[in-house]
Order: C-alpha cells, then sequence, then structure tokens
C-alpha cells in the first residue's frame, strides 16, 4: 500500500497550541511520525538574563498561559534560596493553595480537551462549566483567572480574608461534588473506555526510559511526585495521597487525573482549615548574592525544574527551565506508531501538552 | 542505593578526588567529571538505580561552556562539566538515555555545542532557516536581522 503523509499543524482543530506533527499513514494506519516544535518560542531564558530578579517573576509567569503560577512558584524558591529568605508560613500556604487551585483548573481544562477531542461534548461543557468555579476563586483572590501575579521574591503579595475563606468553603464543596460526578461518569461510560482504552499505551520502560514526569508516568505505575518525594513550600506539614495506576493507556491516565483533582480539593480544604497567622511576605534585597541553586516542583503536568545562576548583580546570569511537557513530547511519536488515524486526536489529547511551556 | 554511595562509586570509578560541592536548597550533590568521562559516569549512574535526568543546563563562562547533568532520584546528582570554546565536541548520551534527546538539541542549537551520535541533529526550536548564530552564547547577542523573505516581497509588490 502507498504511503500517504498528513501534517497536522501547527494551526489545526485538534491542537488548541501550535505544534507541528508529520504524521505517515499506511491505509488508516500511523506508521511514523515526526514533530516540530518552536512555533511559540519566545526566548525566555535569554530575556531573563537581561532583565532584574523583580521583573523575572512577571516574565517567567508568562511562559504558560495554564500552569503560570507553578513557574513563578519554582522561580521566586531558588531566588530566595539564594537570598536565603525564610518565607513566613501564610505565605507559603497562600502559594500552596494557588498551585493546587491550578492542578484543578488545568486538569478540568484537560478533561475538556481530551472529551471535544474523541467527540464527548456534553462532558467538554461539563468539565469547563466547572473550571469556572475555580477560577472564579482565583479571581477573586488575585484579581486575575490566569496570570495571577501573586508571587514576589519572599513571599506573596495577596492575603486572604474572611470573604475569601468562606467564598473558597462554599465552592470547593460544590466542585468536589460536580469532580465525583465526573468521576463516576466517565468510570462507567462506555463511549469513554472505548475510544480512550488500550491507546497511546507507554509501559514502565519506556517512562522511565524517556525520564517521563507527572500524571502521564503514574499512569504507567511510576511513583513519582515531588510534592512528596521532596518537598518544597510546606507540602510536609500537608496529608495527601498520590493515586497510582498500572494500565499505562489513554483511560488510566483520565482515571487518575480526575483522582489527583479530588486530592487537590482535599489539600485546598486542608491549607484553608490550617491557615497559619501572621505575615504573607519579607522584604528582599534587589541584589541577589553570587551562587548557583536548582528548584523543582510538581506542575499540573509532572516536574519543573528550575537552575538559576547569580553572579552577584541585579540580572540573574543564568536561568533554566525545564518543563514537564518536554519529557512527554519525545514519547508521542512512539504513541502514536500503529495507531489508527482516528485515535491520534486522542492520544495527543491524552498526554496533556502545553506547547508553550515546552517551547518557552 | 542512597546518593552519597552513588557518589562514591563515581569517584571511585572515574579516579576523582576532587571534593563534592552542594548544590542549594535541597543540598544536592554536585561532582566535577571530565568530558571524556561522561559515557561512562552515566552508565555508574544508571546501574546504581537512578534512571531519571531532569535536565542538561548548558552555560557559558567567559571563554569556557559548562554543562550540568542533573539526575534524581528522590535527591539529586549533578555531573559538572567544562567544554572549551574551541572544542565544543562532547559524547551524546542519548544511547543510554533517549530522554536526553531534546535536552541536547537544545544546547546544541543555541549554545553550538556538537554532541557526537545525537540520533536527530535537526533544530527543536529555532526556525530552520535560522541565521542569526547561537543566540544563548554571551558575545553573541541576538540579532533582530531577519533572513530574506522573498515570497511577503513579491506579495506586497503585486497588491
Amino acid at each position: 500500500m502507498s504511503k500517504i503523509t498528513v501534517p497536522i499543524g501547527p494551526q489545526h482543530p485538534l491542537l488548541k497550541e501550535p505544534l507541528s506533527f508529520l504524521v505517515s499513514l499506511e491505509g488508516e494506519k500511523v506508521i511514523d511520525s515526526t514533530l516540530r516544535l518552536g512555533y511559540v518560542h519566545r526566548g525566555i531564558e535569554k530575556l531573563a538574563e537581561q532583565r532584574t530578579y523583580i521583573q523575572n517573576a512577571y516574565l517567567i509567569e508568562r511562559i504558560c498561559g495554564i500552569c503560570s503560577h507553578i513557574h513563578s512558584t519554582t522561580y521566586c524558591q531558588s531566588v530566595e534560596a539564594l537570598l536565603k529568605l525564610e518565607v513566613p508560613k501564610r505565605g507559603l500556604y497562600i502559594r500552596m493553595l494557588l498551585c493546587e487551585l491550578e492542578r484543578i483548573h488545568s486538569h478540568l481544562l484537560w478533561l475538556g480537551v481530551l472529551a471535544k477531542n474523541i467527540g464527548l461534548n456534553t462532558l467538554f461543557m461539563y468539565a469547563w462549566r466547572d473550571r469556572e468555579i475555580v477560577l472564579n476563586i482565583m479571581e477573586e483572590i488575585s484579581g486575575g483567572r490566569v496570570s495571577h501575579a501573586v508571587n514576589i521574591i519572599g513571599g506573596v503579595r495577596v492575603d486572604l480574608n474572611e470573604k475569601h475563606l468562606s467564598l473558597l468553603q462554599k465552592s470547593l464543596q460544590e466542585l468536589n461534588m460536580r469532580v465525583d460526578e465526573i468521576l463516576q461518569s466517565i468510570e462507567n461510560d462506555r463511549s469513554f473506555r472505548a475510544r480512550t482504552r488500550n491507546i497511546g499505551c507507554l509501559s514502565l520502560e519506556d517512562i522511565k526510559r524517556y525520564c517521563v514526569v507527572g500524571p502521564v508516568a503514574r499512569a504507567s505505575g511510576l511513583d513519582i511526585d515531588i510534592r512528596r518525594d521532596a518537598p518544597y513550600a510546606a507540602y510536609d506539614e500537608l496529608s495527601f495521597e498520590v493515586p497510582l495506576m498500572t494500565e499505562g493507556d489513554v483511560w488510566a491516565r483520565s482515571i487518575l487525573r480526575i483522582l489527583e483533582t479530588i486530592q487537590a480539593i482535599r489539600l485546598c480544604t486542608q491549607i484553608i482549615h490550617n491557615l497559619p497567622k501572621g505575615p504573607v511576605s519579607v522584604s528582599a534585597p534587589r541584589r541577589v548574592p553570587a551562587g548557583e541553586v536548582v528548584s523543582r516542583a510538581e506542575a499540573p503536568r509532572g516536574e519543573v525544574f528550575y537552575y538559576v545562576r547569580s553572579d552577584g548583580s541585579q540580572n540573574p546570569a543564568r536561568l533554566k527551565v525545564r518543563t514537564p511537557t518536554l519529557t512527554t513530547l519525545i514519547t508521542l511519536p512512539g504513541q502514536l506508531k500503529n495507531m489508527q488515524l482516528a485515535d491520534v486526536s486522542a492520544v495527543i489529547a491524552g498526554v496533556d501538552l502545553c506547547i508553550a511551556c515546552g517551547d518557552r | 542505593m542512597s546518593i552519597e554511595k552513588i557518589v562514591k562509586k563515581l569517584q571511585d570509578v572515574l579516579n576523582i578526588d576532587k571534593p563534592v560541592t552542594k548544590l542549594m536548597p535541597t543540598n544536592e550533590a554536585e561532582i566535577t567529571i571530565s568530558k571524556q568521562h561522561i559515557l561512562l559516569a552515566v552508565k555508574t549512574i544508571l546501574k546504581s538505580g537512578i534512571w531519571h535526568l531532569s535536565a542538561i543546563t548548558c552555560q557559558q563562562l567567559e571563554s569556557d561552556f559548562i554543562l550540568l547533568y542533573h539526575f534524581w532520584k528522590s535527591g539529586g546528582l549533578t555531573l559538572r562539566i567544562r567544554v572549551d570554546e574551541k572544542n565544543t565536541q562532547i559524547d551524546s548520551i542519548c544511547s543510554l538515555v533517549p530522554g536526553a534527546e531534546y535536552y541536547e538539541r537544545e544546547a546544541r542549537e543555541m549554545f553550538g555545542i556538537e554532541f557526537l551520535g545525537l540520533p536527530n541533529p535537526i533544530p527543536l526550536l529555532l526556525p530552520d532557516d535560522w541565521q542569526g548564530g547561537y543566540p544563548m552564547r554571551k558575545k553573541e547577542p541576538p540579532t533582530h536581522d531577519k533572513p530574506e523573505d522573498n515570497n511577503h516581497k513579491q506579495k506586497g509588490k503585486s497588491s
């Protein structure tokens, strides 16, 4: 049979962000695929070298439009380590609260995208309707629905008041109920299962070889979570479970992300009940002493890695960002091999790509 | 095997007597090796049970490049390698850690490090027709001159 090459992207209804796939087909079967990044490359690592540490806190947030807060959290905690600053407990708790709200928001957004790609429009609308609850909370706390600019070097710039806490309490209860409903419906839905079971499989061996992190790794049975294994902020003071599955297909990734959302809601509730009193930030000097630091955090898509080197001036000498999407992108050609063309959309959506993160 | 034991083993295998430094904030072990030893060092690390490579950081210090290989397993272990500006070749570790491909490709196009044996040495982030040199190098500020876009010019004339 003759081979046909189909381009998917950089502009394609299937993709929410620009990424280019070249898929080679034999009939309806994918025999090979290559991908090309760089359509949203903004040179943020180079830009950061020309800006001050304070300006960078806002620049870094623009790496990603979904997980913006985790980027500035990881950046700020690395600069704080260089400055040997101790962030007040209340500041750390508010940071963690936004991290977990962002996880809920990211997972619900992803569920909507997957549902849309496999033709389940009702689930897409439910997921995005429920995502509004989180976005409203974030807007109430920080003033921004996606970019929050909450983190500053030395703590956070917003404090929670009684109004915020009562809104959080009410909204989280409602969200918990809604997410439970979603979990039940996707666990039992025959069409969801038919479209996601046994596709895009990754074995535990592959996960380790390609250094994959986050929900994709956990859905294949690799028990890795930075929040538990190398606690940052104040995660060691909270109790939570890390869901684990072994099937390694798109279905397992979906269930796992919903279970993670439930854990994130639990964490948010714990944070607002145990919120320490006191200041939310300490003042930080402009100049950062010379030194090197590495910092890791668990973003909604897995481990995010930062390396900062200071030469004692106001600007970082080198800032390196490694986002979790890069680790999952490299596995995609392998996952797509021998798939039916109709399943390509589910596989691409199933790994939860964030191309803006990957390109930086 | 704990990180301390792995560091000890690396020092034995590679005959290193330099002290191990620590990277903040979690006191990650950092060990300096020569670039000839990269494959042997990565093999030793993989055998000791660490499989996860978080990232490869490349940076320029005056005339030299520094490559940092950040491994992690419930604790970090970083390999530091100095690469001379006049000879930027180093062995690719993709045969041992396939997940390193994108990190090496990025260091290749941004800094001009030549990884020997890199399976897919094509641009990852920069355009195919990029002529602005290596954008992350200190001495070469990124150029804003775009390569000639003939199509665009012709379209402009006809309209």
